[in-house]
């Protein structure tokens, strides 16, 4: 009995060592970037059309296009719950990534919708 | 996912007839002879609405987030296949140590 010890300063869990190691679940990981590159693409096009209808020309159209990925933004960590530790690795791929994928989109919806109710 | 869906038409066609307004609004303008500078505040507003609701609807349709941590309630690192003859054991999970509460015995 002399080196019997159950006290609870005894216990170590050993599952705090796994902390150390930094992992995550990739292929969730990748499921999220899915979903903010859909939301940004589809969003682009809207923006488009509503640059078009509006009837905006030159420098004005990509300040709106700003506009409306800036919102994007807002809103996709408004989704994530403003704690996108739990989801994302960085701010960084929230915020930034596929900020610029979609300008070609958006340009290309912009002449688009311009065209239909401007011009022709 | 039905209901954003719904919303996302909604909004694509609340920006359809804000196009046809504004298409009939130039129009006017032409038989009138005046400049078009733009459109009248109520296109403004129907496709302030319809931004509303595809913005919505992107954030919405495409899925929820799925968390990466890797002891959260949704991630099982340890899960059993479906088929039980191709069950691999010497993976990457061998980095782990064993998750066991380690007393010491006398």
């Amino acid at each position: 009995m002399a080196g019997h010890n159950d006290s609870s300063a005894a216990e170590k869990k050993s599952s705090e060592l796994t902390s150390d190691i930094p992992t995550f679940n990739a292929e969730n990981l990748q499921s999220n970037m899915k979903i903010i590159y859909y939301s940004r693409t589809f969003l682009s096009i809207i923006g488009g059309v509503i640059a078009g209808i509006l009837g905006f020309t030159g420098w004005t159209g990509f300040i709106f296009y700003f506009l409306v990925m800036a919102i994007t933004s807002v809103g996709l960590v408004a989704k994530a719950g403003f704690s996108i530790d739990s989801y994302f690795n960085s701010w960084n791929q929230v915020i930034l990534d596929g900020f610029f994928s979609g300008l070609m989109s958006f340009v290309l919806f912009w002449t688009f919708a311009y065209d239909m109710v401007h011009i022709f | 996912m039905g209901m954003g869906f719904v919303v996302g038409v909604f909004g694509a066609v609340i920006l359809a007839h804000a196009a046809y307004s504004t298409i009939q609004y130039r129009a006017l303008l032409k038989i009138v002879e005046e400049e078009f500078s733009r459109p009248p505040i109520n296109v403004v507003v129907e496709l302030l609405l319809g931004l509303v609701f595809c913005m919505w609807a992107a954030l919405t349709v495409p899925g929820k987030f799925l968390s990466i941590l890797p002891h959260s309630e949704q991630n099982r690192i340890v899960s059993l296949p479906a088929n039980l003859d191709f069950m691999i054991f010497n993976h990457r999970g061998k980095v782990f140590p064993l998750e066991m509460d380690l007393k010491l015995k006398h």
